[in-house]
C-alpha cells in the first residue's frame, strides 16, 4: 500500500463522477476481489487513474517530499559528521572526555528515541500537549517550505493529522539515523588518522568501579562477543581524568597507548545506540507509516461510498423511465348552478334503484314526469333507448364518489338540451356530496367542454344564482 | 415471444379510475415519483415498476389507467360469446380490434399486460358502497382468464367493506385489504405473499423478492445510519475560521463567526436530511421544500433543546459535563497552533453564557499568526449537549421518513413530542453514545472502525424504531 495510491484516490474521488451503477459493475466485474477493500480500492485507483490530468498530485506531493527528505537526510550526516569532529577533537593537551560522546550516542538516541514512541502512541490525536514535539508541527513547518501552489494543493487535501504525524516521525528517524552514521563515521575517521587520548572527567564523586560496572551494563549488547569492546576497570581507573591537575596527570601520560582503546566502545556504543536502535524505530516508524496509509485511506472523504457501491447490490423498485406528463391538459369552464328548479323533464339515476330516484326527487324537492335509471347493471340497449325518450332539461343524479364515466353523457348531451348532474352522497349522509367530491366533479367535467352541461354545487342554496365556475385539470 | 418474456411474474394493478392504483402502486414500488391526483384519469398510460437486483429483474409491477368504458367493452365481447376456454382469445381480439381507437386507448392499456400473462390485482375503494357498475370490470377481467386478486383500498373513513367483500368473493379468490398510506414493511410483505399465491410458478420468484426487499430495507436503514453519524461527527469536530487583519478582534466579528458556525451546522443537518430523503426513495418530491418541517424549531432553539437535548441531570449521569472546565484550562496551556492541529495561540476570549440551557456551543478563540494574518477560531463543539440534540433530530426525521408511505404527495408538518426521546435513547445508550461524542468533540482523527460502531449503535436505534 503506497502513500501515492493514497493521493491518487484522493485527487480521483474529488473528481470522480461515476454512477452507483458504474461502480457496482466495477465490484462484479472483479469478483476476486470481493471482501478485500484495499484491494478492490487500489484496482479502481489503477483503473480510473488516467481519467486525472498530470502532473498527477501524488507525484509533485511524493517528490518534493523525497526531496526534502533527502536533503534533510544529507544535512543530518553532515551535522552528525562535524559534531563528531568537534567532540573528538584532540589538540594533544587536554584530553577527549568520552561523556560528551556517550551524552550524543546513548544519552541523546534514548531520549529521542522515548520521545518518538511516545508520539507514535499519540500519532492519532491532531492536538497535542507538548505541541511543540508534536510531528504535525514540524510537518507545518516543511509544508511551509513548499511552492506555494503545492501548499494549496495539500490545504485541500486536509492531509490527515495522523498521515501528517507519521510523515515526520518516519522522516525524522531517517534523519537521525543518518546523523548517527554521521558520528560513527567522524569517529572511525578521526580515530584512523589522528592518535586522540579519551579520558573520562565529570564533576559528580563517581567511583571509577562505580563507572566500570554502569559502562559493563550499557555494553551488555556486546560485551560477550567483542570484550576488548568493553574498557576495563584498569583503563578507567587510568583513564580518569581531573581538571585540577593542570593538563595531564603522569599516569596517563604513562599510559597514553592505552588510552585509545576507548574507542572500541565508543564505536560499538553509537553503533547499537545510536545506529541499530535507530534502525528499529525507523523500522516502527515505516511499519506505523504504512497502517496508518491504510487506515486513513478508509477513512478518505468518498472511500466508505465507493466500497458500498462496489461490494453492495443495487435493488431496485422504482420505475425506470419517467412518467410522461399529460399534455392534454386543459383548463375548461363549467357551469354550475346553487340551486334546482322546481321541475325538470326527466330525473335519471347512474346506477340507482328507481325507487331511490323517487327519494332523492323528494329530497331535492323537484317534480319531474320521468324517472329512469340507468347505467349500472343496464345493457347499452337499455341505455340508448332511455337516452332515445329523453329530451329538454335532464336532471342526472350520479354518486358522488363514483368518478364520472363519460360514454353515456357524451351520447345524451347529443339528445337533450340541457343537462343538470347532480352528484348525491351516500344514504348514510343523507345523500349530500361531500364538498371534495364536487370539486373532483367539477374538474373532471370542464373537460367536456359543452354548454349543454351544468352541475349542481352546494347542497343547499338560497337563491338560484346561475355562475360559471374556472376549473383546472 | 411470450415465453421469454415471461421468466418473471408481473402484477396488473387494475380497477375503477381514483380508487388508488397509482397510490398502492406507488407504495409498494416504494416510487414518489408516480402521478397521484384526485382527477379521476390521472393515469394514461400502463407503467412498469421493476423489482431488480443488479439489474436482474424479479417481478414486475403495472400501474394502469382505469376502466373508463367497461360496458362497451363488455358488450363487444359478449357479443363474440364463445365457450369458457375461448374467452381469453376474444379479449385477445379486443384488443387487436381496437388498439388505434382513442376511445379505448385506457382499456387497451390497462387489458394489454394481462393479456401478456400479467396476475390481476383489482382495487376498489372500500370507504364507498359496492354499486353494480363495478360487475362489467370485473366481468372483463374474469374473461381475460388471468390469475387474480382484489385489495379493498380504504380511502375515507367510513367503512363498506363487507358488502365489498361479499361482492368481490364472487370474481376473486382472493381478497386483501391494504392501505397505501401507511405502508409498514410487514404489510408490504404479507401483500407479496398473497400475491406469490396467485400462482404456482410465482411463489418462488417473489419470495425470493420478499428476501430482497427486506435486504433493500436493511440498506437503506444501514445507509440512514451512516449518513446520521457522520453528521454529528462532523458536525462536533467541525471548526470555523475568520480572518482578521491587522484589527483587534471585535464583538461584531465573533458574532459574526458563530453565526457562520450555526449556518455550517445547520447547513450539514439539512445534507443529511436530504441524503436520507434519498436514500429511502423520498427526493423526488418537493426537490426545494423540505418534505417534513420541523415546526420551524430551528436547531439552536430551546425549544429544540428542550425536545431532543438531556436534561440537567440526564447530562451528568451520562458524565458529559464533567470536564467541560477542564477541557478550556487545557486550550490555555496550549500555547502554539498549527495547520493542521488547530492548536490554540492567544486567550479564550468566548464566556460561558447560559445557551441551550446549558453553556457555549463552543469558545470562540483568538488564533496567532496564520500565513501572517491573526484569525479567529470557533470549535470543535463543546457544548455537551448539542451531539443529543442533533442526533435525536436527526433519528426523528430518519424514522418519519422510513416509515413515510411513497403515495403521499403532501409536506408533512411533523409534530414534536417530548416522549419521542423516550423511544429511542436510555442510560446505558446514552453513556455508550457519549464516548463517541467525546471523541468526534477532540477534532482527533476518528478511525474507520469507531465510526462503524457509532454507526452500528444508531442503526440498531433505527431498526428498533422502524421494524
Ligand atoms: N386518505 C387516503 N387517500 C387515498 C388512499 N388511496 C388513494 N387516495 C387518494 O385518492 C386519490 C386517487 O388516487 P390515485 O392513486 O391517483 O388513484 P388511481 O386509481 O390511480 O386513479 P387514476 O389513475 O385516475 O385511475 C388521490 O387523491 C389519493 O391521494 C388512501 O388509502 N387513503
Ligand atoms: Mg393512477
Amino acid at each position: 500500500m503506497k502513500f501515492k495510491t493514497y493521493l491518487d484516490l484522493y485527487q480521483l474521488l474529488e473528481v470522480d463522477n461515476s454512477t452507483k451503477a458504474q461502480r457496482r459493475a466495477f465490484g462484479l466485474s472483479h469478483v476476486l476481489l470481493k471482501n478485500k477493500p484495499l484491494e478492490q480500492l487500489m484496482a479502481w485507483v489503477k483503473e480510473n487513474k488516467q481519467k486525472l490530468k498530470t502532473p498527477l498530485l501524488s507525484d509533485i506531493f511524493t517528490s518534493y517530499l523525497y526531496g526534502i527528505s533527502f536533503t534533510l537526510i544529507i544535512v543530518g550526516f553532515v551535522v552528525g559528521f562535524f559534531s563528531g569532529v568537534t567532540l573528538l577533537n584532540y589538540n594533544g593537551h587536554a584530553p577527549v572526555n568520552v561523556i560528551y560522546f556517550m551524552a550524543m550516542v546513548i544519552v541523546l538516541p534514548l531520549l529521542t528515541m522515548t520521545l518518538t514512541l511516545f508520539s507514535m502512541i499519540k500519532a492519532h490525536q491532531s492536538r497535542s500537549v507538548l505541541i511543540h514535539l508534536s510531528p504535525s508541527y514540524w510537518m507545518e513547518k516543511i509544508v511551509a517550505l513548499l511552492p506555494r501552489k503545492i501548499q494549496e494543493n495539500l490545504e485541500n487535501l486536509k492531509l490527515n493529522p495522523l498521515l501528517a504525524n507519521w510523515i515526520v516521525i518516519k522522516r525524522s528517524q531517517s534523519i537521525a539515523l543518518f546523523f548517527s552514521l554521521g558520528l560513527l563515521v567522524s569517529l572511525l575517521l578521526m580515530v584512523a588518522t589522528k592518535d586522540i587520548a579519551f579520558a573520562w572527567s565529570t564533576t559528580l564523586h563517581i567511583s571509577p568501579e562505580a563507572f566500570h560496572s554502569f559502562l559493563n551494563t550499557l555494553a551488555f549488547p556486546w560485551r560477550s562477543w567483542f570484550p576488548s569492546a568493553v574498557p576495563s576497570l584498569e583503563l578507567i581507573e587510568q583513564s580518569q581524568y581531573f581538571r585540577l591537575g593542570d593538563g595531564l596527570s603522569e599516569k596517563m601520560i604513562s599510559h597514553a597507548s592505552k588510552l585509545g582503546e576507548w574507542w572500541k566502545f565508543l564505536a560499538f556504543a553509537t553503533l547499537f545506540y545510536a545506529i541499530i536502535l535507530r534502525f528499529f524505530m525507523l523500522l516502527l516508524a515505516t511499519l506505523g507509516w504504512q497502517i496508518a496509509v491504510k487506515k486513513s485511506l478508509f477513512s478518505l472523504e468518498g472511500v466508505s461510498m465507493l466500497l458500498r457501491d462496489m461490494n453492495e447490490p443495487i435493488i431496485s423498485t422504482h420505475a425506470q423511465e419517467e412518467e410522461l406528463t399529460d399534455t392534454t391538459s386543459k383548463e375548461g369552464v363549467l357551469q354550475t348552478i346553487n340551486t334546482l328548479d322546481a321541475s325538470y323533464d326527466v330525473a335519471q339515476g347512474w346506477a340507482m334503484s328507481e325507487e331511490q330516484l323517487h327519494v332523492l326527487n323528494d329530497a331535492m324537492g323537484v317534480i319531474t314526469p320521468l324517472v329512469y335509471d340507468v347505467g349500472g347493471t343496464n345493457s347499452l340497449e337499455e341505455d340508448a333507448e332511455i337516452i332515445h325518450k329523453s329530451h329538454g332539461e335532464v336532471l342526472l343524479y350520479v354518486k358522488a364518489w363514483e368518478p364520472p364515466t363519460m360514454d353515456y353523457l357524451e351520447v345524451l348531451v347529443k339528445q337533450v338540451d340541457r343537462v343538470i348532474i347532480v352528484p348525491v352522497g351516500t344514504e348514510e349522509q343523507g345523500y349530500k356530496a361531500d364538498e371534495k367530491m364536487i370539486q373532483i366533479w367539477i374538474k373532471k367535467l370542464a373537460q367536456i367542454e359543452s354548454n349543454k352541461v351544468w352541475l349542481k354545487k352546494r347542497s343547499s342554496g338560497k337563491k338560484a344564482a346561475k355562475e360559471t365556475d374556472h376549473a383546472e385539470s | 415471444m411470450p415465453s421469454r418474456r415471461q421468466t418473471y411474474p408481473k402484477f396488473a394493478v387494475v380497477g375503477h379510475p381514483n380508487k388508488g392504483k397509482s397510490s398502492i402502486v406507488s407504495a409498494l414500488a416504494l416510487d414518489d415519483t408516480v402521478k397521484i391526483s384526485d382527477v379521476p384519469g390521472t393515469t394514461t398510460k400502463q407503467r412498469s415498476f421493476p423489482l431488480s437486483v443488479d439489474g436482474k429483474i424479479l417481478y414486475e409491477l403495472l400501474d394502469t389507467p382505469g376502466f373508463q368504458r367497461a360496458r362497451q367493452v363488455l358488450a363487444w365481447l359478449e357479443k363474440h360469446d364463445v365457450s369458457a376456454d375461448k374467452r381469453h382469445e376474444v379479449v385477445q381480439a379486443f384488443i387487436n380490434t381496437h388498439k388505434d381507437d382513442a376511445k379505448f386507448n385506457d382499456e387497451i392499456e390497462l387489458l394489454t399486460p394481462i393479456m401478456e400473462g400479467a396476475g390481476i390485482i383489482y382495487v376498489v375503494d372500500g370507504s364507498k358502497p359496492y354499486g353494480e357498475e363495478y360487475e362489467a370490470e370485473m366481468e372483463i377481467l374474469r374473461w381475460t382468464g388471468q390469475p387474480s386478486m382484489a385489495l379493498i383500498n380504504h380511502i375515507d373513513e367510513s367503512d363498506y367493506s363487507q358488502e365489498w367483500k361479499r361482492a368481490l368473493g364472487q370474481y376473486f379468490k382472493m381478497v386483501r385489504t391494504f392501505n397505501p398510506m401507511a405502508t409498514d414493511v410487514s404489510q408490504h410483505i404479507s401483500i407479496l405473499e398473497s400475491m406469490a399465491q396467485l400462482k404456482e410458478e410465482w411463489i418462488a420468484p417473489v419470495k425470493q423478492s420478499i428476501k430482497l426487499f427486506e435486504a433493500y430495507h436493511e440498506q437503506m436503514l444501514r445507509q440512514s445510519a451512516e449518513a446520521i453519524a457522520k453528521l454529528v461527527s462532523e458536525s462536533l469536530s467541525d471548526v470555523e475560521t475568520l480572518t482578521l487583519g491587522d484589527a483587534e478582534a471585535q464583538d461584531v466579528d465573533k458574532k459574526a463567526l458563530k453565526e457562520k458556525y450555526k449556518e455550517k451546522l445547520r447547513f450539514l443537518e439539512n445534507k443529511t436530511q436530504k441524503q436520507i430523503e434519498k436514500i429511502w426513495n423520498h427526493a423526488h418530491m418537493e426537490k426545494e421544500q423540505a418534505l417534513l418541517t420541523f415546526d420551524g424549531i430551528d436547531l439552536f432553539s430551546e425549544e429544540a433543546a428542550s425536545v431532543f437535548g438531556l436534561t440537567r441531570k440526564e447530562l451528568l449521569i451520562t458524565g458529559a459535563t464533567s470536564g467541560a472546565v477542564a477541557g478550556a484550562g487545557v486550550d490555555l496551556l496550549l500555547l502554539g497552533h498549527t495547520l493542521f492541529i488547530g492548536g490554540a495561540i492567544g486567550a479564550v476570549v468566548g464566556g460561558v453564557g447560559a445557551y441551550l440551557g446549558f453553556n457555549e456551543l463552543s469558545e470562540v478563540k483568538v488564533l496567532g499568526q496564520k500565513l501572517g494574518k491573526r484569525y479567529l477560531q470557533i470549535g470543535p463543539m463543546e457544548n455537551r449537549n448539542f451531539p443529543y440534540i442533533l442526533l435525536g433530530r436527526a433519528i426523528f426525521h430518519a424514522y418519519h421518513i422510513a416509515t413515510r408511505s411513497h403515495a403521499l404527495r403532501d409536506v408533512e408538518e411533523l409534530s414534536m413530542d417530548n416522549i419521542f426521546k423516550d423511544k429511542w435513547l436510555n442510560e446505558d445508550l446514552r453513556k455508550s453514545l457519549e464516548k463517541y461524542h467525546k471523541m468526534f468533540r477532540s477534532g482527533d482523527e476518528v478511525n474507520v472502525e469507531y465510526m462503524e460502531g457509532y454507526r452500528d449503535l444508531i442503526a440498531g436505534v433505527l431498526e428498533k424504531l422502524i421494524v
